[in-house]
Protein backbone atom coordinates (compact mmCIF):
# COMPACT_ATOMS: atom_id res chain seq x y z
CA UNK A 1 0.00 0.00 0.00
CA UNK A 2 1.00 3.77 -0.53
CA UNK A 3 0.49 6.67 1.37
CA UNK A 4 0.64 10.34 1.74
CA UNK A 5 0.90 12.97 4.31
CA UNK A 6 -0.81 16.07 4.30
CA UNK A 7 1.76 18.30 5.51
CA UNK A 8 1.35 21.53 3.53
CA UNK A 9 -0.44 23.31 6.49
CA UNK A 10 0.25 27.00 7.54
CA UNK A 11 -0.52 25.48 11.68
CA UNK A 12 -1.73 29.11 12.51
CA UNK A 13 -3.75 27.31 15.43
CA UNK A 14 -0.17 26.68 16.87
CA UNK A 15 1.73 29.84 16.52
CA UNK A 16 3.81 30.63 17.37
CA UNK A 17 5.59 27.20 17.48
CA UNK A 18 5.04 27.16 13.75
CA UNK A 19 6.77 30.56 13.05
CA UNK A 20 9.87 27.97 12.70
CA UNK A 21 8.32 24.42 12.75
CA UNK A 22 5.81 22.76 10.36
CA UNK A 23 3.11 21.04 12.44
CA UNK A 24 4.13 17.78 11.49
CA UNK A 25 7.69 18.41 13.03
CA UNK A 26 6.34 19.74 16.13
CA UNK A 27 8.12 17.51 18.46
CA UNK A 28 6.21 14.74 21.09
CA UNK A 29 8.70 14.37 23.73
CA UNK A 30 11.33 14.74 21.21
CA UNK A 31 10.33 13.02 18.00
CA UNK A 32 8.19 15.29 15.37
CA UNK A 33 4.65 14.53 15.07
CA UNK A 34 5.38 13.20 11.76
CA UNK A 35 7.94 10.84 12.26
CA UNK A 36 5.92 8.18 14.69
CA UNK A 37 3.32 8.32 11.74
CA UNK A 38 5.89 7.38 9.16
CA UNK A 39 7.13 4.51 11.48
CA UNK A 40 3.67 3.21 12.13
CA UNK A 41 2.56 3.50 8.15
CA UNK A 42 5.78 1.29 7.70
CA UNK A 43 5.12 -1.25 10.82
CA UNK A 44 1.81 -1.43 7.89
CA UNK A 45 3.19 -2.63 5.13
CA UNK A 46 3.53 0.70 3.57
CA UNK A 47 6.89 1.60 1.66
CA UNK A 48 6.39 4.34 -0.40
CA UNK A 49 5.29 7.80 1.30
CA UNK A 50 4.48 11.14 -0.62
CA UNK A 51 4.70 13.90 1.08
CA UNK A 52 3.02 17.32 0.58
CA UNK A 53 4.81 20.28 1.51
CA UNK A 54 4.61 24.06 1.56
CA UNK A 55 5.21 26.39 4.38
CA UNK A 56 9.05 25.44 5.80
CA UNK A 57 8.81 22.74 3.87
CA UNK A 58 12.81 22.26 4.10
CA UNK A 59 12.35 21.52 7.50
CA UNK A 60 10.19 18.18 6.46
CA UNK A 61 12.48 17.21 3.76
CA UNK A 62 16.05 17.75 5.34
CA UNK A 63 14.42 15.51 8.20
CA UNK A 64 13.09 12.68 6.21
CA UNK A 65 15.20 13.09 3.20
CA UNK A 66 14.46 9.75 0.77
CA UNK A 67 13.22 7.97 4.16
CA UNK A 68 16.20 5.60 3.65
CA UNK A 69 16.61 5.80 7.70
CA UNK A 70 12.86 5.08 8.23
CA UNK A 71 12.95 2.11 6.13
CA UNK A 72 10.62 3.57 3.48
CA UNK A 73 10.76 5.41 0.41
CA UNK A 74 9.61 9.07 0.93
CA UNK A 75 9.50 12.01 -1.67
CA UNK A 76 7.73 15.30 -1.78
CA UNK A 77 5.59 17.39 -3.68
CA UNK A 78 6.07 21.05 -3.38
CA UNK A 79 3.50 23.89 -3.33
CA UNK A 80 4.80 27.36 -3.50
CA UNK A 81 7.85 29.37 -5.16
CA UNK A 82 11.24 30.06 -4.61
CA UNK A 83 11.75 33.86 -4.26
CA UNK A 84 14.37 35.74 -4.21
CA UNK A 85 15.80 32.59 -2.36
CA UNK A 86 12.60 32.84 -0.10
CA UNK A 87 10.32 29.93 -0.45
CA UNK A 88 7.06 30.89 -0.38
CA UNK A 89 4.12 28.46 0.36
CA UNK A 90 1.23 28.81 -1.63
CA UNK A 91 -0.75 25.69 -0.41
CA UNK A 92 -3.76 23.96 -3.02
CA UNK A 93 -5.34 22.34 -0.41
CA UNK A 94 -5.06 18.65 0.96
CA UNK A 95 -7.62 17.36 -2.49
CA UNK A 96 -5.61 19.74 -4.44
CA UNK A 97 -1.93 18.29 -3.39
CA UNK A 98 -2.85 14.48 -3.98
CA UNK A 99 -3.90 15.56 -7.20
CA UNK A 100 -1.18 17.68 -8.14
CA UNK A 101 0.66 14.38 -7.90
CA UNK A 102 -1.59 12.10 -9.51
CA UNK A 103 -1.31 15.01 -12.63
CA UNK A 104 2.37 14.50 -12.53
CA UNK A 105 3.23 10.74 -12.04
CA UNK A 106 -0.32 8.73 -11.60
CA UNK A 107 1.74 7.38 -8.13
CA UNK A 108 -1.39 6.40 -6.83
CA UNK A 109 -2.38 3.06 -8.82
CA UNK A 110 -3.42 0.94 -5.80
CA UNK A 111 -5.33 1.49 -2.60
CA UNK A 112 -3.50 3.78 -0.82
CA UNK A 113 -3.87 5.68 2.99
CA UNK A 114 -3.73 9.76 3.60
CA UNK A 115 -3.11 11.15 6.97
CA UNK A 116 -2.54 14.80 8.10
CA UNK A 117 0.60 15.35 9.35
CA UNK A 118 -0.47 16.73 12.70
CA UNK A 119 -1.87 13.58 14.68
CA UNK A 120 -0.34 11.33 16.09
CA UNK A 121 -2.52 8.14 15.29
CA UNK A 122 -2.22 4.45 16.05
CA UNK A 123 -4.84 2.75 13.50
CA UNK A 124 -4.86 -0.41 12.55
CA UNK A 125 -4.80 -0.04 8.91
CA UNK A 126 -5.68 -3.32 8.44
CA UNK A 127 -8.85 -3.45 10.16
CA UNK A 128 -9.78 -0.38 7.88
CA UNK A 129 -8.89 -1.89 5.12
CA UNK A 130 -10.10 -4.76 5.21
CA UNK A 131 -13.73 -2.42 6.33
CA UNK A 132 -12.36 -0.38 3.26
CA UNK A 133 -12.18 -3.46 0.41
CA UNK A 134 -15.86 -5.62 2.26
CA UNK A 135 -17.58 -2.60 0.66
CA UNK A 136 -16.15 -1.81 -1.75
CA UNK A 137 -15.40 1.63 -1.28
CA UNK A 138 -13.78 4.14 -3.01
CA UNK A 139 -13.35 6.76 0.32
CA UNK A 140 -13.33 5.33 3.76
CA UNK A 141 -12.94 7.51 6.48
CA UNK A 142 -11.53 6.92 10.10
CA UNK A 143 -14.62 8.56 12.35
CA UNK A 144 -14.88 8.99 15.92
CA UNK A 145 -16.89 9.93 18.37
CA UNK A 146 -16.35 13.27 20.59
CA UNK A 147 -18.12 15.22 23.21
CA UNK A 148 -21.22 17.64 21.92
CA UNK A 149 -19.16 20.39 22.97
CA UNK A 150 -16.06 19.65 20.18
CA UNK A 151 -17.66 19.18 17.26
CA UNK A 152 -16.99 23.15 16.39
CA UNK A 153 -13.62 22.39 16.05
CA UNK A 154 -13.99 19.38 12.95
CA UNK A 155 -15.53 18.17 10.05
CA UNK A 156 -18.82 16.47 11.07
CA UNK A 157 -20.31 13.12 9.61
CA UNK A 158 -23.61 11.45 9.29
CA UNK A 159 -23.49 7.78 8.26
CA UNK A 160 -26.27 4.92 8.06
CA UNK A 161 -26.61 1.83 9.76
CA UNK A 162 -24.29 0.07 7.50
CA UNK A 163 -21.56 3.16 7.78
CA UNK A 164 -22.33 4.25 4.23
CA UNK A 165 -21.87 8.21 4.75
CA UNK A 166 -24.87 10.52 3.77
CA UNK A 167 -24.18 14.05 5.55
CA UNK A 168 -21.09 16.14 6.16
CA UNK A 169 -20.56 19.73 8.22
CA UNK A 170 -17.75 21.78 8.50
CA UNK A 171 -17.16 23.01 12.12
CA UNK A 172 -20.61 23.11 12.79
CA UNK A 173 -21.93 25.21 16.02
CA UNK A 174 -23.20 22.52 18.69
CA UNK A 175 -26.55 23.42 18.24
CA UNK A 176 -27.02 22.68 14.34
CA UNK A 177 -24.41 19.61 14.17
CA UNK A 178 -25.92 16.73 12.57
CA UNK A 179 -24.02 14.72 14.80
CA UNK A 180 -20.89 13.93 17.38
CA UNK A 181 -19.51 11.85 15.44
CA UNK A 182 -15.86 13.65 13.44
CA UNK A 183 -13.78 13.20 10.71
CA UNK A 184 -10.29 12.26 12.07
CA UNK A 185 -8.52 13.13 8.59
CA UNK A 186 -7.31 9.28 8.18
CA UNK A 187 -7.96 7.97 5.08
CA UNK A 188 -8.75 5.31 2.27
CA UNK A 189 -8.91 5.86 -0.94
CA UNK A 190 -9.15 3.89 -4.66
CA UNK A 191 -7.69 6.29 -7.46
CA UNK A 192 -10.65 6.27 -8.90
CA UNK A 193 -11.66 9.45 -6.61
CA UNK A 194 -9.09 11.61 -8.96
CA UNK A 195 -12.63 11.90 -11.26
CA UNK A 196 -14.23 13.83 -9.05
CA UNK A 197 -10.70 16.49 -8.30
CA UNK A 198 -10.08 18.95 -10.53
CA UNK A 199 -6.54 19.69 -11.46
CA UNK A 200 -4.89 22.95 -10.97
CA UNK A 201 -6.67 24.42 -8.25
CA UNK A 202 -7.17 24.52 -4.48
CA UNK A 203 -9.46 21.74 -3.52
CA UNK A 204 -10.08 20.29 0.21
CA UNK A 205 -10.91 16.63 0.96
CA UNK A 206 -13.25 17.40 4.13
CA UNK A 207 -15.11 20.37 2.52
CA UNK A 208 -15.06 19.74 -1.03
CA UNK A 209 -13.74 16.05 -2.68
CA UNK A 210 -15.95 14.06 0.13
CA UNK A 211 -19.59 16.47 0.00
CA UNK A 212 -19.09 15.94 -3.72
CA UNK A 213 -18.85 12.16 -3.37
CA UNK A 214 -21.61 12.10 -1.35
CA UNK A 215 -23.48 14.09 -4.02
CA UNK A 216 -22.76 11.72 -6.61
CA UNK A 217 -23.24 8.86 -5.12
CA UNK A 218 -20.49 6.76 -4.63
CA UNK A 219 -19.53 4.50 -2.04
CA UNK A 220 -18.00 5.93 1.11
CA UNK A 221 -17.94 4.84 4.12
CA UNK A 222 -16.97 5.59 7.96
CA UNK A 223 -15.33 2.94 9.98
CA UNK A 224 -15.11 4.15 13.99
CA UNK A 225 -12.57 2.02 15.59
CA UNK A 226 -10.74 2.45 18.79
CA UNK A 227 -7.49 3.91 18.68
CA UNK A 228 -5.01 6.91 19.82
CA UNK A 229 -5.76 9.86 18.73
CA UNK A 230 -3.51 12.78 19.65
CA UNK A 231 -4.28 16.07 17.63
CA UNK A 232 -1.89 18.87 18.09
CA UNK A 233 -3.72 21.30 15.78
CA UNK A 234 -3.47 23.95 18.57
CA UNK A 235 -1.40 24.95 21.48
CA UNK A 236 -3.71 24.22 23.71
CA UNK A 237 -4.23 20.51 22.50
CA UNK A 238 -0.07 20.61 21.98
CA UNK A 239 0.07 20.95 25.78
CA UNK A 240 -2.37 17.92 26.21
CA UNK A 241 -0.74 16.04 23.68
CA UNK A 242 3.06 16.42 25.51
CA UNK A 243 1.48 15.32 29.39
CA UNK A 244 -0.84 12.45 28.51
CA UNK A 245 2.83 10.58 26.97
CA UNK A 246 5.14 11.71 30.04
CA UNK A 247 2.33 10.61 31.91
CA UNK A 248 2.10 7.43 30.52
CA UNK A 249 -1.37 7.52 29.05
CA UNK A 250 -0.52 6.70 25.65
CA UNK A 251 -0.01 2.80 24.86
CA UNK A 252 2.53 1.54 23.21
CA UNK A 253 5.11 4.99 23.84
CA UNK A 254 8.00 4.70 26.01
CA UNK A 255 9.63 7.75 26.97
CA UNK A 256 13.35 7.90 25.21
CA UNK A 257 16.69 8.00 26.99
CA UNK A 258 17.65 6.11 30.18
CA UNK A 259 15.49 6.09 33.43
CA UNK A 260 17.98 6.82 35.92
CA UNK A 261 15.45 7.59 38.80
CA UNK A 262 12.00 6.62 39.18
CA UNK A 263 9.71 8.53 36.60
CA UNK A 264 13.27 10.13 35.58
CA UNK A 265 14.48 10.40 31.76
CA UNK A 266 17.75 11.24 30.77
CA UNK A 267 19.83 11.41 27.27
CA UNK A 268 23.27 11.20 27.91
CA UNK A 269 26.02 13.85 28.74
CA UNK A 270 23.68 15.16 31.63
CA UNK A 271 25.35 17.54 34.24
CA UNK A 272 23.15 17.09 36.98
CA UNK A 273 24.19 16.62 41.40
CA UNK A 274 20.85 14.02 42.03
CA UNK A 275 21.38 14.55 45.89
CA UNK A 276 21.27 18.84 45.00
CA UNK A 277 18.35 19.38 43.31
CA UNK A 278 14.75 18.71 43.68
CA UNK A 279 13.14 16.63 41.14
CA UNK A 280 9.83 14.69 40.58
CA UNK A 281 8.99 13.12 37.79
CA UNK A 282 7.57 12.27 34.97
CA UNK A 283 10.46 14.44 33.67
CA UNK A 284 12.76 13.97 30.28
CA UNK A 285 16.15 16.15 30.57
CA UNK A 286 17.88 15.94 27.24
CA UNK A 287 21.38 15.51 26.80
CA UNK A 288 24.57 17.87 27.26
CA UNK A 289 22.23 19.70 29.39
CA UNK A 290 23.29 20.71 32.51
CA UNK A 291 21.02 21.63 35.85
CA UNK A 292 22.63 23.99 38.57
CA UNK A 293 22.43 23.07 42.82
CA UNK A 294 19.14 23.36 43.99
CA UNK A 295 17.33 23.94 40.87
CA UNK A 296 13.51 22.36 41.23
CA UNK A 297 12.01 20.54 38.04
CA UNK A 298 8.44 19.34 38.72
CA UNK A 299 6.74 17.45 35.80
CA UNK A 300 5.27 16.53 33.76
CA UNK A 301 8.60 18.61 31.97
CA UNK A 302 10.29 17.89 28.91
CA UNK A 303 13.73 19.60 29.12
CA UNK A 304 15.53 19.77 25.58
CA UNK A 305 19.35 19.14 24.70
CA UNK A 306 22.06 21.44 25.19
CA UNK A 307 19.73 22.94 27.98
CA UNK A 308 21.45 25.44 30.93
CA UNK A 309 19.13 25.46 34.25
CA UNK A 310 21.15 27.90 36.26
CA UNK A 311 21.05 27.26 40.24
CA UNK A 312 17.70 27.33 42.17
CA UNK A 313 15.46 27.98 38.77
CA UNK A 314 12.07 26.59 39.28
CA UNK A 315 10.17 24.49 36.69
CA UNK A 316 6.87 23.14 36.94
CA UNK A 317 5.22 21.57 33.91
CA UNK A 318 7.25 23.18 31.23
CA UNK A 319 8.41 22.12 27.78
CA UNK A 320 11.78 23.72 27.28
CA UNK A 321 13.22 23.87 23.27
CA UNK A 322 16.70 22.86 22.81
CA UNK A 323 19.16 25.67 23.85
CA UNK A 324 17.42 26.88 26.53
CA UNK A 325 18.65 28.73 29.42
CA UNK A 326 16.61 29.63 32.48
CA UNK A 327 18.18 31.88 35.29
CA UNK A 328 18.69 31.50 39.16
CA UNK A 329 15.75 33.84 39.43
CA UNK A 330 13.11 32.47 36.93
CA UNK A 331 10.21 30.66 37.90
CA UNK A 332 8.53 28.78 35.02
CA UNK A 333 5.16 27.19 35.72
CA UNK A 334 3.57 25.80 32.72
CA UNK A 335 5.82 27.71 30.07
CA UNK A 336 6.45 26.08 27.04
CA UNK A 337 10.15 28.12 25.84
CA UNK A 338 10.31 27.93 22.17
CA UNK A 339 11.75 30.18 19.29
CA UNK A 340 12.86 32.85 21.76
CA UNK A 341 9.02 32.75 22.91
CA UNK A 342 7.49 31.56 26.45
CA UNK A 343 3.95 30.20 26.08
CA UNK A 344 1.51 29.73 28.31
CA UNK A 345 -0.70 26.64 27.68
CA UNK A 346 -3.80 28.81 26.10
CA UNK A 347 -1.27 30.15 23.78
CA UNK A 348 -1.04 33.71 24.67
CA UNK A 349 2.92 34.10 24.73
CA UNK A 350 5.46 36.76 26.01
CA UNK A 351 8.17 37.62 23.26
CA UNK A 352 11.14 37.08 24.94
CA UNK A 353 13.45 39.86 23.21
CA UNK A 354 10.27 42.51 23.42
CA UNK A 355 10.35 42.19 27.13
CA UNK A 356 13.68 42.47 27.89
CA UNK A 357 13.95 38.93 29.85
CA UNK A 358 16.75 37.74 28.24
CA UNK A 359 18.33 37.58 31.41
CA UNK A 360 15.50 35.42 32.46
CA UNK A 361 15.66 33.06 29.55
CA UNK A 362 17.38 33.16 26.26
CA UNK A 363 18.89 30.93 24.32
CA UNK A 364 21.88 29.16 25.95
CA UNK A 365 24.44 29.29 23.13
CA UNK A 366 23.94 33.08 23.48
CA UNK A 367 26.64 35.05 25.27
CA UNK A 368 25.09 36.53 28.70
CA UNK A 369 25.82 39.94 28.26
CA UNK A 370 24.07 42.00 31.06
CA UNK A 371 23.24 45.66 31.06
CA UNK A 372 24.07 47.77 34.64
CA UNK A 373 20.20 47.91 35.29
CA UNK A 374 19.70 44.12 34.24
CA UNK A 375 22.48 43.36 37.07
CA UNK A 376 21.00 45.39 39.73
CA UNK A 377 17.53 44.32 39.28
CA UNK A 378 18.59 40.52 39.07
CA UNK A 379 20.65 41.22 42.73
CA UNK A 380 18.11 43.23 44.11
CA UNK A 381 15.60 40.11 42.88
CA UNK A 382 18.00 37.92 44.87
CA UNK A 383 18.28 39.53 47.93
CA UNK A 384 14.83 40.47 47.96
CA UNK A 385 13.13 37.18 47.13
CA UNK A 386 15.40 35.20 49.50
CA UNK A 387 14.73 37.48 52.64
CA UNK B 1 4.01 59.49 31.15
CA UNK B 2 -0.02 59.46 32.23
CA UNK B 3 -0.63 58.98 35.65
CA UNK B 4 -4.10 60.02 37.36
CA UNK B 5 -4.36 60.09 41.26
CA UNK B 6 -7.22 60.26 43.69
CA UNK B 7 -7.32 59.98 47.30
CA UNK B 8 -9.64 57.54 48.84
CA UNK B 9 -9.61 58.63 52.58
CA UNK B 10 -5.93 58.35 53.93
CA UNK B 11 -5.20 56.70 50.79
CA UNK B 12 -3.84 57.31 47.44
CA UNK B 13 -4.74 55.49 44.27
CA UNK B 14 -2.76 56.25 41.83
CA UNK B 15 -3.80 54.90 37.97
CA UNK B 16 -1.31 54.19 35.18
CA UNK B 17 -3.01 55.42 31.90
CA UNK B 18 -0.60 53.75 29.76
CA UNK B 19 -0.67 50.46 27.77
CA UNK B 20 2.56 50.19 27.68
CA UNK B 21 5.76 50.31 30.29
CA UNK B 22 8.80 49.70 28.41
CA UNK B 23 12.02 51.07 28.65
CA UNK B 24 10.87 54.55 26.80
CA UNK B 25 8.26 54.66 29.81
CA UNK B 26 10.35 53.50 32.92
CA UNK B 27 12.22 56.74 34.01
CA UNK B 28 9.22 58.69 33.32
CA UNK B 29 7.05 56.67 35.51
CA UNK B 30 9.80 56.18 38.19
CA UNK B 31 9.86 59.77 38.59
CA UNK B 32 6.31 60.92 38.20
CA UNK B 33 5.44 58.08 41.00
CA UNK B 34 8.19 59.74 42.94
CA UNK B 35 6.78 63.03 43.08
CA UNK B 36 3.59 61.98 44.02
CA UNK B 37 5.47 60.05 47.26
CA UNK B 38 7.34 63.03 48.07
CA UNK B 39 3.92 65.22 48.57
CA UNK B 40 1.51 62.87 50.51
CA UNK B 41 2.16 60.64 53.68
CA UNK B 42 -0.08 57.62 53.00
CA UNK B 43 0.18 54.62 51.41
CA UNK B 44 -0.43 53.63 47.86
CA UNK B 45 -2.62 51.69 45.79
CA UNK B 46 -1.21 51.64 42.49
CA UNK B 47 -3.76 50.49 39.90
CA UNK B 48 -2.18 48.46 36.45
CA UNK B 49 -5.46 47.42 34.85
CA UNK B 50 -4.63 49.72 31.78
CA UNK B 51 -1.33 48.48 31.61
CA UNK B 52 -1.23 45.87 29.15
CA UNK B 53 2.52 45.15 28.59
CA UNK B 54 5.13 45.43 30.70
CA UNK B 55 9.21 44.77 30.03
CA UNK B 56 12.01 44.23 32.26
CA UNK B 57 12.73 47.90 32.39
CA UNK B 58 8.96 48.61 34.04
CA UNK B 59 9.49 45.38 36.62
CA UNK B 60 12.96 47.68 37.81
CA UNK B 61 10.64 50.85 38.14
CA UNK B 62 8.20 49.05 39.93
CA UNK B 63 10.80 47.49 42.46
CA UNK B 64 12.46 51.03 42.81
CA UNK B 65 9.19 52.38 43.86
CA UNK B 66 9.19 49.69 46.30
CA UNK B 67 12.41 50.56 47.65
CA UNK B 68 11.31 54.67 48.21
CA UNK B 69 8.53 53.82 49.83
CA UNK B 70 9.12 55.63 53.34
CA UNK B 71 8.69 53.76 56.51
CA UNK B 72 4.88 52.88 57.78
CA UNK B 73 4.01 53.79 54.26
CA UNK B 74 2.43 50.83 52.62
CA UNK B 75 2.41 50.19 48.14
CA UNK B 76 -0.43 47.62 47.24
CA UNK B 77 -0.59 46.73 43.49
CA UNK B 78 -3.88 46.03 41.91
CA UNK B 79 -5.72 45.30 38.69
CA UNK B 80 -2.60 43.12 36.93
CA UNK B 81 -3.54 42.20 33.61
CA UNK B 82 -2.74 38.22 32.65
CA UNK B 83 0.34 39.26 30.89
CA UNK B 84 1.48 41.71 33.28
CA UNK B 85 0.78 39.03 35.85
CA UNK B 86 2.72 36.57 33.86
CA UNK B 87 6.13 38.99 34.37
CA UNK B 88 5.81 39.35 37.80
CA UNK B 89 5.30 35.36 38.60
CA UNK B 90 8.53 34.51 36.35
CA UNK B 91 10.74 37.08 38.25
CA UNK B 92 9.03 36.39 41.64
CA UNK B 93 8.02 39.46 42.00
CA UNK B 94 4.73 38.37 42.70
CA UNK B 95 6.10 37.03 46.28
CA UNK B 96 7.53 40.38 47.19
CA UNK B 97 4.71 42.97 46.16
CA UNK B 98 1.25 42.92 48.03
CA UNK B 99 -0.76 42.17 44.50
CA UNK B 100 -4.71 42.52 44.94
CA UNK B 101 -7.07 42.33 42.50
CA UNK B 102 -8.96 45.53 42.27
CA UNK B 103 -8.46 48.89 43.48
CA UNK B 104 -11.50 47.86 46.14
CA UNK B 105 -9.60 44.92 47.45
CA UNK B 106 -6.67 46.65 48.31
CA UNK B 107 -8.49 49.25 49.88
CA UNK B 108 -9.60 46.84 52.15
CA UNK B 109 -6.30 45.11 52.66
CA UNK B 110 -5.57 48.43 53.59
CA UNK B 111 -7.90 49.44 55.93
CA UNK B 112 -7.16 46.02 58.09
Amino acid sequence: MKAMILAAGKGTRVRPITHVLPKPMIPLVRKPVMEFLVEHLKTHGVRQVMVNTSHLAPVIEDYFRDGDRFGVHMAYSFEGDLVGGQIEGKAIGSAGGMKKIQDFSGFFDETFVVLCGDALIDVDFAEVLRFHQARKSIATLVLRDVPPDDVSKYGVVQTDGSGRIIGFQEKPRREEAISSTINTGIYIFEPEIFHFIPSGMEFDIGGELLPELVRRGQNIFGITLPFTWLDIGSVPDYWEATSMLLRGKVSGFSIPGEEVRPGIYCGINVRIAWDRVQVEGPVYIGSSTSVGDGATIVGPTVIGAGCVIQPGAILRECILADYTRVSSIAVLEQKLIFGSKCIDPSGRYLDIEESRIGWLMDDARKKEELSEDELQLISELNSMTKA
Amino acid sequence: MKLAERKVGAYSILEVLESRLGADKAVAFKEAVGRHLSGGTASVVLDLSQVEFIDSSGLGAILSILKRMPKGRELILCGTTDSVMSMFKLTRLDRIFTMKKNVDEALTTLAI
